[in-house]
């Protein structure tokens, strides 16, 4: 490990400057000012790199726009952009799921458990394993989901407190079963592996669905009514409980289909540790958050975020001496500084209260 | 012919009140009906259950002679009865169209997605009926409150309401608002609706209704046409004895200069300038009241002179030093008393004992603090000492604050902020939601600090009490001053227009004169005993 | 009672006031639901023991369900019978005659790790717990811990070489090094809160990713500058034997220190005095009640949120500290979650100094327990994990337990008055146009 050191790590926070430029930006001109701003910063890189292809740019720019980066960008982007999508139709309908994190765990280890137990290459019914061990993490991943929405719902337990419960639970629970069912917290590989074509396709698809649904559904207008003033939902007889159960099932969904695109795009579960997921869940939250609520912003938000991960593998690869750690840690400093400089979003005026009918 | 709505003895009781005791009502088809009474005479609950919310302990409802039993608004709603609360009902920042067919919205594609244009139409379609002037397309956020309280209408017409019940509809409207609201009755009944509104208010009941019912204590004490009634039996009717309008204001003499403010400018939480360029002054021994329909930057002057919220600029002076960038805690040390509008978000802490609450604001304090630590036992006798003088009930310091009512919680924090013997009190509202009688105590209370020689400034909404108890009488709208006027002088119509942001005529240009710019101060107001009173 | 007291009444209304906490209805309800809770969580963990146990392969059932006669790899019962009984060093003679172990001593191993985990847990715990109390989610308590111990570490190890071996360097280091794993917390704490004052970024993300950051800077530093020669683990040098806590009574291999859990006791008096009888504490619970009622009483909101950060993290540091010189002996990077068990440790204490003693010493024994269980059975002793999470889940949903009073009659008083005030409030709400008016 040669050491060029930390010089490395400067460019990269530089993604991040149109985030200054947004305060007090309108919704669409802040989304549009991020994508901007993450265009031309790549833009800049690509120049320095072709003009000074021999310094530290120029390896960044190499790397930057190489197949292998951009492959495993996507890889890492479905996990935080799905839960991010899923984190949206909570929030909006005004239950701040901060369990997103114990949902990609859960839905991660699941969908490897049952690709194992059907055997891959398998099928049951026709059904190909892999695709069982999706709808098995998607399945695992909601059923927590509608336990911390009865839990916040029905029993009005306080949001945050249930939603670090159901991290917790699930961070304790994957490591107990793996153990039981493979003798170790992390599950012997499966041998093979999900296409990153697969996550990409699935991300854009979530992502526009998403988009739809928010926007251009009755559904999407009950939710963001649930979440603003559920007063108002519930007085022209629309039940706030059941838009608000359909907000949170929804995030289940979407962090199953993350979790488990996670894990089989590995093959493996590890759950030792913070687990494989490593914080992605909190990072997905910050991903939204960044993204305004906007399912395109989201997508744009997580890439990044999933964009500095997969540079920071590759540079290691390429030999910089930088402690593999130390750069693991550039996506958590990153989200610090990002909602820094955001500060408060324009999170939904009810988010976080509970809501009783009258009578 | 039956009448549109019947409510037939109708009795609701919870816990320990009878809210609605025997109630009787009849409402013609095309006919407006005031319900007025006092605050806590039932009316809310009356037309809750009226709207499916509450289901009545006794008594039926009947629409057109027939009996119904609503088990929920939905219910209500199907039966064509619709419901404008207080506090309305929709979702800020979504557009009018939007919340006008939230919950029932016409979607095409198999239910994928609104039918933004049917939807829009159908609202376009109403509003050109009932001569409404509102944009489909505008923010809720955006529009003014008298717009919101149209779309509130549309809403319930959407859904085919016949019978529209409407919760203090002119609460939150200028004079010439409620002018247009009493026209949009007027077109509703034309047209065969039949609206049912809550009131407290004598004079709009009077110019707005066809019969008028009156309730005392949950009980009917009486329906009248409006056309045979004066304003002084119905009064009687409400409070049950003769009332005595005016508090009795005494001559007095003014003290040296206590407040002073220049050229103020403060923004609301949305950044956007909620008190622009206000300059007045007061002094010991005085009362300058401010009137003005709310949300017109009133909060934001007196948590600007409290140290509650930033000056963006300009200058607040207070006993001839200036506040501006010194804290809240700053002006407490200071003398400074508030009674904040929100008494249970700010003035109380909801979950502790009033001894608890006794030294909020005070907890740094001698006598309550020493060395940094709190000493309960003089707490509790300060907090026991504030009951008593003040009457707060029950008289038990170890009571919490959320368990007293209203009015009890109100007279512990003027009690509490009275104690500190303050040269200068904000006073927010301070009778907003109190009962009579505890109104006239906190009434007697605030005149009697004029005569120590302390300044007070009074906002408020209500106009009999600003005016009542004011040496001088400002008007705000939109952040700025429209007039100092002398209460004593003054016409309420006079009001109503600086309170809709019209200027006096030229008779009273002088009084007005403060809104004509200029650096000097300006002799305002010849009325008042004072004369420097304000600047602009 | 209290009206116009005369004066020999008033000391009785102050003991009243400092009994309150605890006989208060809140308190003495969310004390039984913090019960129900665990017990509900033990039964879930059993069934989930259950379960496990007939899917998991093993070639003799350890358990087999009577009537039934399904036999279970796993047997719940034992599990929990070692837990508990095993974190206290087996009292109890299971199977035996006679209830009690004739040969028990309290001075033994197993008690040993439970008081020594007890320990850690009051501090995390209380670190949790002050934050709570001024508004603020404090999930940073680990990476406060994290950085504490670290800077404890350095510290002693930096210092040790200039003062002569022997009980007085030892009593200094000792102090020193507390004293630097309070600072280094503080400052780790002090982050999250002025990014919450200052540019309004949610406490919440910000002290999970801090938990990270700590996490990996940590390993870097030590791993690069100041990994011990030859260690195979990432990890410091041994800090000096007599700049430990020494270990009275309990065997030297506890890692227990009866010194430090006294320390510990006093600091739950110290923060419980501090809250209910200060100026300060009075301006950091307020906040943390109603921020708006707060900042009305002239208190400053941004420095009581970096106060109470800074405090919270001062005391996650001392835990590192304590980690440091009583149970380690040096800084390594395998820390365990004494930090997210500070949460649950906290919530089950309703976030209330004094519960944090019985709620801590709870979790040691779960921890104590897990040890035995990975010893004794078969069972993964993740299962305390889950447990954790399972406990914090039901603590958060008093409404639950509020209804399950309702239905079976139980705890009637408990439900009663709640029941009431919000009849009442109903009333008051509904019995008119109310609030406002012209």
């Amino acid at each position: 490990m040669p050491p060029p050191a930390a010089t490395g790590v400067k460019p990269m926070r530089n993604p991040l400057s149109p985030a200054s430029l947004l305060e007090g930006a309108s919704e669409s001109g802040y989304v549009r000012s991020l994508i901007a701003g993450t265009v031309g910063m790549l833009a800049l890189l690509g120049v320095s790199g072709l003009a000074f292809p021999d310094s530290v740019a120029g390896d960044l720019a190499g790397i930057v726009f190489s197949t292998s980066t951009a492959t495993s960008t996507a890889r890492l982007a479905a996990p935080i952009v799905l839960a991010g999508l899923g984190g949206i139709f909570a929030e909006k309908s005004g239950v701040i799921n901060i369990g997103l994190e114990g949902l990609l765990i859960i839905s991660a280890f699941v969908s490897v458990y049952a690709a194992s137990v059907v055997g891959v290459g398998n099928a049951v019914l026709g059904v190909p394993a892999l695709a069982i061990a999706f709808l098995a993490g998607i399945a695992a991943s909601t059923f927590l989901s509608a336990v911390f929405a009865v839990v916040c719902i029905e029993f009005k337990a306080d949001q945050i407190i249930a939603g670090l419960a159901v991290w917790l639970i699930a961070l304790g629970l994957a490591p107990f079963l793996s153990t039981v069912f493979f003798g170790g917290v992390n599950t012997p590989n499966l041998g093979v592996s999900v296409g990153w074509q697969y996550s990409a396709t699935m991300v854009v698809f979530a992502t526009a669905g998403s988009w739809w649904l928010l926007n251009k559904t009755a559904f999407g207008k009950h939710l963001r009514a649930a979440g603003e003033n559920p007063k108002a939902l519930d007085t022209v007889g629309v039940s706030v409980s059941q838009v608000r159960y359909a907000g949170v099932l929804l995030s289940g969904v979407l962090s199953g289909v993350g979790g488990s695109a996670l894990a089989l795009s590995i093959g493996q579960f590890v759950g030792s540790g913070e687990t494989m997921v490593q914080g992605k869940g909190f990072i997905a939250i910050v991903a939204y958050l960044f993204g305004n609520y906007n399912p395109l912003g989201t997508l744009g938000a997580g890439a990044l975020f999933a964009g500095l991960d997969a540079i920071q593998i590759r540079l290691q690869q390429l030999g910089y001496a930088i402690p593999d750690t130390l750069v693991q840690t550039i996506p958590y400093v990153v989200v610090i500084v990002v909602l820094t400089l955001v500060g408060r979003t324009q999170i939904p005026e009810a988010a976080g209260e509970h809501y009783e009918t009258e009578e | 012919m039956n009448p549109a709505v019947h409510l037939d003895g109708i009795t609701k009781r919870f816990p320990g009140v009878v809210a609605n005791d025997d109630v009787d009502l009849a409402v013609e088809r095309g006919s407006v009906h005031a319900l007025l009474g006092e605050n806590g005479a039932g009316k809310t609950t009356l037309m809750n259950v009226l709207y499916g919310l509450y289901r009545p302990t006794e008594g039926t409802v009947r629409l057109d002679g027939e009996p119904r039993s609503f088990d929920s608004p939905r219910d209500a709603i199907d039966a064509g009865v619709g419901m404008i609360h207080q506090h309305f009902m929709l979702v800020d920042p979504m557009t009018v169209w939007e919340n006008v067919v939230l919950g029932n919205e016409p979607t095409t594609w198999g239910g994928l997605r609104v039918d933004r244009e049917a939807a829009r139409e159908a609202v376009v379609e109403l509003s050109e009926r009932y001569g409404f002037d509102v944009d489909p397309d505008a923010t809720i956020a955006d529009i003014s409150v008298g717009e919101q309280q149209r779309v509130e209408i549309l809403k319930a017409l959407y859904r085919g309401a016949e019978v529209l019940i409407m919760d203090e509809p002119t609460a939150v409207l200028t004079p010439q608002e409620v002018e247009e609201l009493y026209g949009v009755f007027e077109e509703l009944t034309e047209q065969g609706k039949t609206i049912i509104f809550i009131s407290h208010k004598l004079g709009e009941a009077l110019s707005a209704a066809d019969d008028i019912t009156v309730l005392r204590d949950g009980v009917n004490v009486g329906t009248v046409a409006a056309a045979d009634v004066t304003r002084e039996e119905l009064a009687e009717l409400m409070v049950g004895r003769e009332v005595l309008m005016d508090p009795a204001t005494s001559p007095r003499e003014t003290g040296e200069r206590v407040l002073e403010v220049t050229d103020l400018c403060v923004e609301d939480d949305r950044g956007v300038e909620a008190v622009s360029d206000l300059s007045f002054e007061l002094r010991g021994g005085e009362i300058l009241g401010i009137a003005g329909v709310d949300g017109n930057g009133q909060s934001q002057l007196a948590e600007a002179i409290t140290g509650l919220r930033e000056t963006a600029s300009g200058e607040i002076r207070y006993r001839g030093e200036s506040m501006v960038g010194q804290t809240r805690r700053d002006r407490i040390d200071r003398g400074m008393a508030f009674i904040p509008e929100d008494r249970q978000e700010r003035g109380l802490v909801m979950s502790y004992d009033l001894t608890e609450n006794g030294v909020l604001g005070s907890q740094h304090d001698p006598p309550f603090a020493r060395g940094g630590r709190l000493d309960w036992g003089a707490a509790q006798d300060h907090a026991e000492s504030v009951i008593e003088q003040y009457d707060v009930r029950p008289p038990d310091a170890d009571a919490e604050a959320e368990s007293l009512s209203g009015g009890n919680q109100q007279k512990f924090i003027v009690g509490r902020e009275f104690e500190r013997d303050p040269e200068l009190v904000v006073a927010a509202h301070p009778t907003r939601g109190v009962d009579i009688g505890s109104t006239e105590f906190l009434h007697d209370r605030l005149l009697e600090l004029r005569a120590e020689g302390k300044a007070v400034l009074l906002v408020s909404s209500k106009l009999d009490e600003v005016q009542g108890l004011s040496d001088r009488l400002a008007v705000i709208h939109e952040g700025e001053f429209t007039g100092v006027v002398d209460p004593a002088t003054v016409t309420e119509e006079e009001i109503g227009l600086l309170m809709a942001g019209e200027s006096l005529d030229d008779d009273s240009v002088e009084r007005a004169a403060i809104h004509d710019a200029g650096g000097a101060p300006d002799e305002v107001d010849g009325g008042a005993a004072d004369d420097e009173g304000v600047d602009a | 009672m209290s009206d116009s007291a005369p004066d020999g009444d008033r000391t009785e209304s102050l003991l009243a006031r400092v009994v309150a906490p605890f006989v208060d209805r809140s308190v003495a309800e969310r004390l039984v639901i913090s019960v129900a809770a665990i017990l509900l969580s033990i039964v879930v963990g059993f069934a989930l023991v259950l379960v496990s146990g007939r899917i998991a392969q093993c070639s003799t059932a350890a358990w087999t369900m009577p009537l039934t006669g399904i036999g279970f790899c796993y047997d719940p019962i034992e599990v929990y019978v070692v837990l508990f009984n095993g974190a206290l060093g087996y009292p109890f003679a299971v199977g035996d005659p006679g209830l009690f172990n004739p040969a028990w001593t309290p001075f033994n191993l197993s008690f040993g790790l439970t008081l020594s985990e007890t320990t850690l847990l009051i501090f995390t715990g209380l670190s949790v717990a002050v934050a709570f109390r001024a508004g603020l989610f404090n999930i940073g308590t680990q990476g406060q811990l994290v950085v504490g111990a670290l800077s404890t570490a350095l510290s002693v190890l930096a210092l040790a070489p200039l003062l002569p071996a022997g009980p007085v360097a030892g009593a200094v280091l000792i102090v020193v090094g507390t004293a630097a794993g309070a600072v280094g917390g503080g400052l780790w704490g002090a982050i999250p809160g002025a990014l919450k004052a200052y540019a309004d970024a949610n406490e919440v993300i910000t002290t999970i990713m801090l938990n990270f950051v700590a996490a990996n800077v940590a390993y870097v530093l030590v791993l690069e500058v100041f990994r011990a020669e030859g260690s195979s683990v990432v990890a410091t040098r041994y800090v000096p034997e007599y700049a430990q806590f020494p270990s009275v009574l309990f065997p030297p291999s506890t890692d227990f220190a009866l010194l430090a859990l006294a320390g510990g006791i006093a600091f739950i008096g110290a923060l419980y005095y501090f809250v209910e009888h200060t100026s300060l504490g009075y301006d950091l619970r307020t906040s943390g009640v109603q921020a708006a009622a707060a900042e009305y009483g002239g208190v400053n909101a941004k420095l009581t949120t970096v106060r109470a950060m800074t405090l919270s993290g001062a005391l996650g540091g001392i835990g590192g500290a304590v980690w440091v010189l009583m149970s380690e002996g040096r800084w390594m990077a395998s820390i365990p979650d004494l930090g997210f068990d500070g949460i649950t440790v906290s919530i089950l204490a309703g976030n209330n100094p004094i519960g944090v003693l019985p709620a801590a010493f709870l979790f040691g024994v779960l921890k104590g327990g897990a040890l035995e269980i990975g010893f004794r059975t078969d069972v993964p002793t993740e299962l305390v994990a889950v447990l954790r999470g399972l406990i914090i889940l039901f603590v958060a949903m008093p409404e639950f337990f509020r209804m399950i009073g309702r239905y079976t009659g139980v705890g009637g008083t408990a439900g009663g008055p709640g029941g009431a005030a919000s009849a009442e409030s109903d009333a008051s709400a509904g019995g008119d146009g109310g609030e406002a008016d012209a």
